[in-house]
């Protein structure tokens, strides 16, 4: 179904906003990522990903806590959505169910 | 967290960057973040760095989901809006119809001189663009080097020696077409006599230019000597078809055979010809020493093909080194070579010995700028205008603010309304771009002679995108003051609005449209009085009632036994030119006893010429025809200038002059024989010896058309090939100074222009104070303010408006008159304070009568009417 397909970063973003739970805004979704997955992510990189995800009704935002070392300006909340969790449900148990399938021998590394 | 410090601000160009880029939606989002991060960095990193994250993430975040969306229209409906701008447009025009007529008139006016620009320099600039290799060809130019070093003007000659020894040296040439322009006088078929005009070109000329061949071999067609080359309308004019191969035709009774038709070279060729001989033809003939000369560079054209991976520098290197070599065996001639892109010929530098005519740059440039300045003449009218009665129309915009409408949908409200307007300017500028064309094509002989102005698609094309470009100037600074008006201020009362920064804006503008109509005027006056200056200037003998007939190859014996019959003429001369026209000859002449020797002018006369153009004789007489006597009669400044005494003293002396002892028998007073470009040098009469081409006839007739008929039959009975020549020497000279005649016009013109936009543009500022002031005029008028000193409360500012533009206008247009016009003028007029300031005056009378025709109209007003509705 063209537009829930949940890209790689997207779905990384999705958990990240599930781990912050209250408090996932843009800074600390950003800071939340670098130190789980120990890559850079651009705030413009995040931006996109919130948009995409916000149009394909993943998740959803809203105003709140404005404070002095913003200038003034407030922070937008981000939340998953029903729809986001359970698009989420349906990637892992894809994988989930890839997982299962794979062969043990076959995760062996190869020697030599 | 940190303590909040001032000094610790991210970088201000990357936020105000993000401001401007970013969607509004997100901005305050982004920029908080980014602001949070920032403050983290600068513990974590420090200031700098934290700045430079900063800046780079600034720039990270330009991307197409944060990035404004560029719309000009935020909304669906386009077209609806656009039905109801100009419906708006239409009532506001029609509303308001004074000052529509004043914008559209004045719009219209100078777009027509703008259209009339565009079609001509459309024209000039598709010259020579017909050519296939017209990005390679280059023409060689010669420019002499003085005795003392100096160079002269380029000449656009050069020889046919040059020519051929750049075709056999030269590498990275791939052709080289070389003509000599002497093909001229009468073709004659079995029965008729043509007179043509056209080169001798030699075998590549249809190689390296393109003119396409109707019938012929284009590789073989000037080949052989005595092969003749006509354009389809020459062998239609003589043989009524284009199929004459291998006919003859007589020139100089020698035959010509036909071996190619081309197709008529464009208009739009800098080369025009009738006909083309093969050059080899030269070789045959006496004058063979056109072909071997490194001095024959006078009327002979080199053209080259260069390939296409050329290298100009080696050319122009190997072609010096010709030109050093045939300095070395030349003893008449020291000159450069150096060649000039086809593209720069026309319109091209000001060089000596066209082909034809070409158009100066500095004439093309002059006319762009006149244009121009019309243009943004008009341009400020609309302005002013739209600005001064901007809050008119204040509670519309209010309205349509507080609906909704965004600041671009105002501005594109009033350009679309700027657009519509000076679209329909375009229709009344095309009908006075008609009615001037002629006008203008008859200006001066570069004009008629290289340009039709006639329209094609191209034109109608730049016409209508000018149209939209000049709606959109005139529009925008108009469009830009009422968007900025601020819905709150307007609705508060349109009284408490500030619009003053505006006021200033518009006595500037008014300011420079008086400045140029005053300058244009004060031009147009000098010319006038210089051209009549000219035109009445004492040439110290007499021109009237003298009729110059060029005799066209006759003998003059036998034309002047046809004239001498006809009783209206009393005096019948001949000369080889006429003086005071322009042209002038001149050769070295000294004296056995005198070290120097002296540039003297000089005319080739005969014996009756000196009586009857009343030359004033101060010693001797005439000369006579007396050919084993070389006689000569020479003016005071001669005597000056070889310091010969009195005039008596100077009778009999022997000067050698055109290569004869020549005897003074005369001295005549000095007299004009140059224009008033010159001053008087020594000059002489000298004998005819065959050399005469006009006689000049002395009428004296109560019925001019009659003698000019006899004179005309008299004509034909001697020579039926040729029309006859003829004009007067007072027109002659009228023709001399063409050039300031077309000054004149073109600065007539144009000031009548630049007076009637600003004229209007005033109008309609005098009628917009006085309906603005209406109250308090009305007020002042109860309380007892006499209708004297209304007007003068109403006119106070324009006045000094006028005063601050004349200051300007009068030095200015008569330091430009003393640098162009009168540049080179040995003879000027005194400028005093008339000539200066009648143009002036002129200009500030018919302004002054148009503010206070509005002012005692808004002082004479009846207070009641405008009282009444309190």
């Amino acid at each position: 179904m063209k537009g829930t397909y949940l890209g790689e970063f997207q779905e990384i973003v999705l958990l990240t906003i599930l781990v912050l739970h209250e408090n996932a805004y843009g800074v600390s979704v950003q800071e939340e990522i670098e130190k789980r997955t120990g890559r850079g992510v651009s705030r413009g990189a995040l931006h996109t990903a919130f948009t995409r995800l916000e149009e394909k009704g993943f998740i959803q935002s809203e105003y709140g806590g404005a404070t002095a070392e913003r200038g003034g300006r407030r922070k937008r909340f981000y939340q998953v959505t029903n729809l986001g969790k359970s698009s989420l449900n349906e990637a892992k148990e894809v994988r989930d169910e890839l997982w299962n399938s794979v062969p043990k021998i076959a995760l062996q590394k190869i020697q030599g | 967290m940190s303590k909040l410090n001032p000094h610790i601000a991210p970088p201000a160009f990357a936020s105000r960057l993000l401001r401007w880029f970013c969607h509004s939606d997100f901005h305050e989002e982004l920029a908080g973040d980014l602001e949070e991060n920032f403050l983290k960095n600068t513990e974590i990193y420090g200031l700098k760095k934290a700045k430079r994250k900063y800046t780079i993430e600034v720039l990270g975040l330009l991307r197409p989901s944060v990035i404004k969306k560029v719309r000009l229209f935020n909304y669906q409906n386009n077209t609806a809006m656009f039905k109801n701008y100009t419906l708006v447009a239409f009532r506001n025009l029609s509303r308001n119809r004074l000052f529509s007529a004043i914008n559209i008139l004045g719009l219209a006016m100078s777009m027509a001189v703008a259209l009339l620009a565009i079609v001509f320099v459309t024209e000039i600039y598709s010259f020579d663009e017909f050519h296939k290799n017209k990005d390679r060809i280059y023409r060689v130019n010669n420019i002499v080097i003085k005795p003392d070093g100096e160079l002269s003007v380029p000449y656009a000659s050069t020889s046919l020696l040059a020519a051929q020894k750049i075709r056999e040296q030269v590498p990275g040439i791939e052709k080289v077409a070389s003509f000599f322009k002497g093909f001229y006088g009468d073709l004659k078929t079995e029965n008729e006599t043509y007179s043509i005009e056209g080169y001798f070109a030699s075998k590549e000329f249809f190689e390296v230019f393109t003119f396409p061949m109707v019938q012929g071999n284009p590789e073989t067609a000037l080949t052989e000597p005595y092969s003749l080359v006509l354009t389809e309308s020459t062998a239609i004019k003589m043989f009524n078809s284009t199929d004459v191969l291998g006919k003859t035709l007589l020139r100089r009774k020698t035959p010509y055979t036909i071996t190619a038709v081309v197709k008529d070279p464009p208009r739009n060729s800098h080369l025009r010809f009738d006909v083309l001989g093969a050059q080899s033809t030269l070789a045959s003939e006496t004058r063979n020493s056109v072909l071997t000369d490194w001095n024959s560079m006078w009327s002979s054209y080199a053209y080259l093909l260069v390939s296409e991976n050329r290298n100009l520098e080696q050319i122009q290197a190997s072609i010096d080194q010709i030109a050093k070599e045939e300095n070395a065996k030349s003893q008449s001639l020291n000159a450069k070579l150096r060649i000039e892109r086809m593209s720069d010929i026309f319109p091209g530098e000001d060089r000596w010995n066209e082909v034809g005519t070409v158009m100066p740059n500095q004439r093309l440039s002059a006319m762009i700028i006149l244009a121009l300045i019309v243009i943004f003449s008009a341009c400020f009218n609309y302005a002013n205008l739209s600005i001064a009665r901007s809050l008119k129309r204040a509670k519309e915009i209010g309205v349509r603010k507080v609906v909704g409408a965004k600041q671009g949908q105002i501005f594109t409200q009033f350009i679309t309304e700027s657009i519509l307007v000076s679209l329909i300017s375009l229709i009344l500028a095309f009908f006075l771009f008609r009615l001037i064309r002629p006008e203008f094509l008859s200006l001066d002989f570069y004009i008629s002679r290289t340009t039709t102005l006639e329209l094609t698609t191209s034109t109608y094309f730049y016409f209508f995108l000018f149209t939209v470009l000049i709606g959109f100037l005139a529009g925008c600074i108009p469009a830009l003051v009422m968007t900025n008006f601020k819905p709150i201020s307007i609705m508060k009362g349109i009284a408490n609005m500030k619009v003053s920064e505006g006021i200033n804006i518009r006595k500037i503008l008014i300011g420079i449209q008086f400045v140029l109509s005053m300058g244009f005027a004060i031009l147009v006056t000098l010319t006038y009085k210089q051209y009549q200056f000219a035109l009445n200037f004492d040439l110290g003998y007499e021109t009237e009632a003298i009729l110059n007939v060029e005799l066209q190859g006759n003998d003059f014996d036998i034309v002047k036994s046809a004239f001498i019959q006809i009783p209206e003429i009393e005096g019948i001369s001949g000369s080889a030119f006429m003086p005071s026209t322009g042209s002038t000859n001149s050769d070295h002449a000294k004296i056995e006893s005198k070290a120097d020797s002296v540039v003297v002018y000089s005319i080739r006369i005969n014996e009756d010429y000196i009586q009857n153009l009343k030359h004033e004789i101060l010693a001797g007489g005439p000369i006579n025809d007396d050919l084993q006597k070389k006689q000569m009669i020479v003016n005071e400044a001669f005597l000056k200038q070889f310091e010969l005494g009195s005039p008596i003293d100077a009778i009999g002396q022997i000067v050698d002059y055109y290569n004869e002892n020549r005897e003074i028998v005369g001295v005549i007073e000095d007299f004009h024989y140059g224009t008033i470009y010159n001053d008087i040098q020594p000059f002489a009469f000298i004998q005819s010896e065959g050399y005469l081409n006009y006689t000049n006839l002395k009428i004296r007739s109560k019925d001019m058309n009659s003698t000019m008929a006899k004179i005309a039959n008299a004509w034909n009975s001697i020579d039926s090939n040729h029309d006859l020549q003829a004009s007067f020497f007072d027109e002659d000279i009228e023709r001399t100074y063409k050039d300031l005649s077309s000054s004149m016009k073109t600065y007539g013109l144009l000031s009548i222009v630049a007076i009637s936009i600003s004229i209007l543009g005033l109008l309609g500022m005098a009628v917009y104070t006085a309906e603005a002031r209406l109250k308090e005029l009305t007020i002042r008028k109860v309380l007892g303010a006499s209708v004297q000193s209304l007007v003068s409360l109403l006119s106070k500012n324009f006045v000094i408006i006028f005063i601050v533009s004349a200051a300007v206008a009068i030095p200015t247009s008569y330091y430009l008159f003393k640098n162009t016009i009168a540049q080179n003028m040995e003879y000027t007029i005194n400028i005093g304070f008339w000539e200066l300031g009648s143009g002036a005056i002129l200009v500030i009378t018919t302004a002054l009568l148009t503010i206070s025709s509005q002012a005692i109209k808004a002082a004479k007003a009846n207070p009641s009417e405008s009282l009444r509705s309190e």
